[in-house]
């Protein structure tokens, strides 16, 4: 089994937005959580799903030791920190 | 009847995700590239596999195979649960590239489809469809993600290009035509046939029909006589030589949807309560589909392994979660209770186009109907399940939403969390 850490946490993030081949990207590069600072080298997938009627844009993101959720509320303009996958479960193979 | 080998151009193109749902697992996660990963439901020990990686495989992990026994044969493997909104963006992605080349598309389930390209080529410059194939392999990754991969097989009908699509697997594409058609099956195995499993082979073998070639060479009066009694039996006929008989939509006979519970142990109370919560998840499909029904079935699963069910068909339709509800928890009270219940489930059937768009003039039928709808508007604003029976609250955050793995009908309601 693997070792998922469910925070569901505010966090602030530093992301990009910029246009590939005419498509609008975002790619969140860092982000600040409890004092530390994870630098992103990875989107995994974006995809965007509803809560009711509020768009959220979910991010899994890696920074290449660790998976991390984050979700991007479109209404409220919040990052939300959902979980960290740690790869600890790795070492153990 | 005698028919040749259907000798026209293979237009008819089937695409499926490899282990759709892990390799989606690990696009996202890319820690989780070449190792090991099973998908499960539910996070227990005796949830089973509904995927595999292929790195899982090659251990031998096969789907349906219990998270237990799939972590003894694969120890280091990586158990993730199934995050249906995840599928349901990657099964659009797919379905808006494959809409780009063809208006005859048809998704088989949430990680495979069709594309018929009868009258299509003119506007493609009669690119030929390996070529075709071979874009789309590349817009998936363009548009998912570099981890994707897909089979593809081209035929003359759909049960070959199905068949093209599972030769070289994972990321293969494959033609086959009048030119190979013998050449494709020799090396094949009967079970190799999509749609021929242990019975059907038995059934096959009975009548002296060992080999893929073999049972291309039977008559048809031979399978419909001898082997599978029926029509069938010239559908196979057909379907072997190329000719089409696939190409048909079922309609929607049932709705429901079942649960195995999360402990063995549980007072009647829980088990009413996720009974419940089962009850309204039937009403959102059913009121999703403009249906309502006449019917109601209840199943339930021992722990001795006895199952149980029964059903009742009722005069007046039914479409509300409360009706439903009442509805199905008369039938499970029928139920013996002499041991523990492991699975439980509920399936609407006797379904009919809904009347919700005509009053009646009985108030008390449109106070209900004014009230489901309300609470489908409300629930619809604020997410799934934010007004729901108090007896199925706590339900809500045990019983997870399931990936409809048979049709596509209810895919739309995938993309709510």
């Amino acid at each position: 089994m693997e070792d998922v850490i469910t925070l569901n946490q505010d966090v602030m993030i530093v992301a990009y937005y910029f246009k590939d081949k005419d498509q609008p990207k975002c790619f969140p590069k860092r982000m600040e959580y409890e004092g530390k600072q994870v630098v992103f080298t990875e989107t995994g997938l974006r995809h965007p799903t509803h809560k009711g009627q509020r768009m959220v844009h979910v991010f899994d993101m890696t920074d290449g030791s660790a998976d991390y959720r984050l979700e991007f509320d479109a209404m409220s303009l919040i990052w939300k920190l959902v979980y960290i996958a740690d790869a600890s479960y790795a070492a153990a193979i | 009847m005698q028919l040749p080998f259907n000798r026209a151009q293979p237009e008819i193109m089937h695409i499926d995700l490899n282990s759709c749902f892990a390799t989606v697992e690990q696009q996202a996660r890319p820690l989780l590239r070449n190792r090991p990963v099973g998908i499960t439901n539910r996070k227990t020990t005796f949830s089973c596999i509904i995927a595999a990686s292929y790195e899982a495989k090659a251990f031998g992990v096969k789907v349906g195979m219990r998270s237990d026994e799939a972590l003894r044969l694969a120890p280091g493997m990586v158990i993730v649960e199934t995050d249906p909104p995840k599928y349901h963006y990657v099964y659009q992605k797919l379905m808006a590239i494959m809409r780009s080349y063809s208006p005859d598309v048809t998704m088989k389930s949430i990680d495979e489809g069709v594309i018929d390209f009868h009258g299509t080529r003119q506007h493609l410059n009669a690119r030929p469809l390996a070529d075709i194939g071979m874009e789309i392999k590349q817009r998936l990754k363009d548009d998912v993600g570099c981890w994707m991969k897909c089979n593809i097989g081209i035929a003359p009908n759909r049960f070959l290009a199905k068949q093209a699509a599972s030769l070289h697997k994972p990321d293969g594409l494959d033609i086959i035509n009048h030119a190979n058609l013998r050449s494709t099956l020799f090396g094949l195995s009967l079970t190799d046939l999509s749609g021929i499993a242990e019975r059907n082979q038995a059934r096959l073998n009975a009548a002296g029909i060992y080999t893929p070639l073999q049972f291309l060479d039977a008559s048809s009066e031979t399978l419909h006589r001898l082997v599978f009694h029926s029509v069938c039996g010239d559908d196979w006929y057909q379907k072997l030589r190329g000719w089409e008989v696939d190409n048909h939509e079922s309609q929607v006979r049932s709705v429901g949807r079942q649960y195995v519970l999360e402990d063995s142990h549980l007072s009647q109370e829980a088990v009413n309560a996720r009974l419940a919560y089962l009850c309204e998840s039937t009403g959102v499909r059913l009121r999703s589909k403009d249906l309502c029904a006449r019917g109601i079935l209840v199943y339930a699963r021992y722990s001795s392994g006895d199952y149980w069910y029964n059903r009742k068909m009722f005069k007046t339709t039914f479409y509300s979660n409360a009706e439903i509800y009442r509805r199905a928890i008369l039938v499970f009270n029928r139920r013996p209770v002499d041991s523990e219940v492991k699975e439980i489930g509920v399936t609407c059937y006797g379904l009919e186009p809904s009347l919700n768009n005509q009053m009646s003039l009985l108030d008390e039928v449109n106070k209900e109907r004014w009230l489901s709808n309300t609470i489908d508007s409300i629930n619809q604003q604020y997410g799934e399940f934010t007004l729901t029976f108090a007896s199925s609250f706590s339900s809500r955050s045990i019983v997870k939403q399931k990936i409809p793995f048979g049709g596509t009908q209810y895919l739309a309601l995938l993309s709510h969390s």
